[in-house]
């Protein structure tokens, strides 16, 4: 039924018109987006709203109002844990053996001493949480990220991001250990959680950009870059000065920021 | 031999003139402190009315921010176009809608702390600010100023939060706006005017 929705909805709103090649700069801003299927994207993110704001927002709001703040940090403590395997294997797959070492030892401390991973002592202790992903690892070994994607449901991605996600579930041992109730129940916890933590700033979003769905895009190109560079500050991010000239991975990247028409 | 000797001493002389002369605190990281420092002082009272919020963020925004040059970078491509009328009134939205964006965001800061760490070079001319935000029980949040020298005085011109850089995001935005109003950089102008309307 869904995947009807989502065909149909392909077939309806297709591909965005590329401007006319005579026209050259309009022609290399239409690249430089990167955004071919923007009609069905923009369709998509309506979708998501929508679902949004029937159900998600609703409960994330009683979640966070409702829900007293110790409990709902126990929450969330206990549903990043469990992400624990997850980021050790990318962290393995990146070739960053620091990172996995201090995956490992978070882990194995949060289990223990923090009971199932409900406290986050190893932070406390100075162990500082990091995350990863498939999709940052894909981008690791350079592989390019696509055009823009939004996913219904899981949101704003591309190819790569969209792979990501597929082979964390696979490498996830709760996919294969735990009965289905349990991961849909924590899938359904984690969406509630990360929407509560999100409640302020999408307001404020939604309330002051003129397009939401190119700011989305926008913010969500930038964090992945950032993700990818495991938040070393970028040197080459163009803003607002002069260009410098952009490198290797994050040239490719960089679609909506290295754009050489500035000045 | 006497030479080596000769230029040493200069250097020690020099190292002692500059640590001596009060304008050594004048550098790109105190910048930011002093500036961080009003905002949370000023803005993030948590008694504050909305309407004193945005008049002192105003304030700020335009002693601490180079905003014409910030401008013209998120118009991008479409500055060279624009006509001068254009351009004045485009930097004038361009304010308020910072302003409306932005100001409120600075309510309560009570438990929140701004700790600068470094400064870095990135030309002769400018320097990224590196710093985080401390919230308590919470992960520290990354903040990194790009800071302009603009002989002697510094302006801020951007701000990039976990990696998302303001200026770049808002010109993504804006960008979008003019494409879809068939490349009209009017069509940007008047989604301005209504929104800093509201």
């Amino acid at each position: 039924m869904f995947c009807c929705v989502v065909a149909a909805t392909v077939l309806v709103a297709g591909c965005a018109t590329p401007p006319p090649a005579s026209d050259s700069a309009a022609v290399a801003a239409f690249q430089q987006d990167n955004d071919p299927y923007e009609p069905f994207n923009r369709a998509m993110l309506d979708f998501n709203l929508a679902l949004d704001k029937a159900i998600l927002k609703p409960v994330a709001f009683v979640y966070k109002e409702g829900v007293p703040d110790p409990l709902r940090t126990n929450v969330y403590n206990f549903l990043e844990n469990l992400r624990s395997p997850v980021i050790f294997a990318n962290d393995l797959l990146q070739g960053e053996m620091d990172r996995a070492g201090t995956t490992l030892l978070r882990f194995g401390m949060n289990t223990t001493v923090g009971l199932l991973g409900i406290n986050d002592f190893a932070t406390e202790a100075g162990i500082h949480k990091h995350d990863e992903d498939f999709g940052q690892t894909l981008a690791v070994w350079e592989v390019k990220p696509g055009p823009y994607l939004v996913l219904p449901i899981f949101g704003p991605s591309n190819p790569r991001d969209g792979v990501g996600l597929i082979v964390d579930t696979l490498i996830d041992p709760v996919t294969w250990l735990a009965p289905s109730e349990y991961r849909i129940g924590r899938a359904v916890t984690r969406a509630v959680d990360r929407r509560a933590r999100r409640y302020d700033e999408i307001n404020d979003l939604e309330k002051n950009s003129l397009d939401f769905y190119s700011t989305v895009k926008s913010l969500y190109r930038q964090r992945r870059l950032d993700e990818i560079r495991n938040g070393a500050p970028s040197a080459i991010s163009p803003a607002p000065g002069r260009l410098s000239g952009s490198t290797g991975q994050d040239a490719d990247d960089q679609q909506t920021q290295g754009n050489a028409a500035d000045k | 031999m006497a030479r080596t000797l000769l230029s040493r001493f200069a250097g020690i002389i020099a190292l002692i003139l500059v640590s001596a002369s009060p304008a050594a605190s004048a550098t790109p990281d105190d910048f930011v402190r002093k500036i961080s420092d009003k905002a949370f002082t000023s803005l993030g009272a948590a008694d504050l009315s909305d309407a004193d919020r945005v008049e002192r963020f105003r304030v700020l925004l335009d002693e601490a921010f180079d905003l014409k040059r910030i401008g013209r970078f998120v118009l991008g491509v479409h500055w060279r176009r624009a006509s001068d009328e254009q351009k004045t009134e485009f930097l004038s939205l361009f304010e308020k809608f910072i302003v409306q964006a932005y100001a409120n965001r600075f309510r309560d800061l009570t438990d929140k702390k701004l700790v600068v760490m470094q400064a870095r070079e990135l030309t002769d001319k400018e320097s990224l600010v590196i710093s985080q935000i401390e919230i308590p029980g919470q992960q520290p949040v990354n903040v990194n100023w790009k800071v302009a020298d603009m002989q002697g005085t510094f302006k801020i011109v951007d701000v990039t939060v976990e990696g998302v850089s303001m200026s770049v995001t808002q010109r993504d935005e804006f960008a979008a706006v003019i494409r879809q109003n068939g490349g009209q950089i009017d069509g940007l102008l008047n989604a301005l005017r209504r929104k800093t309307a509201q």
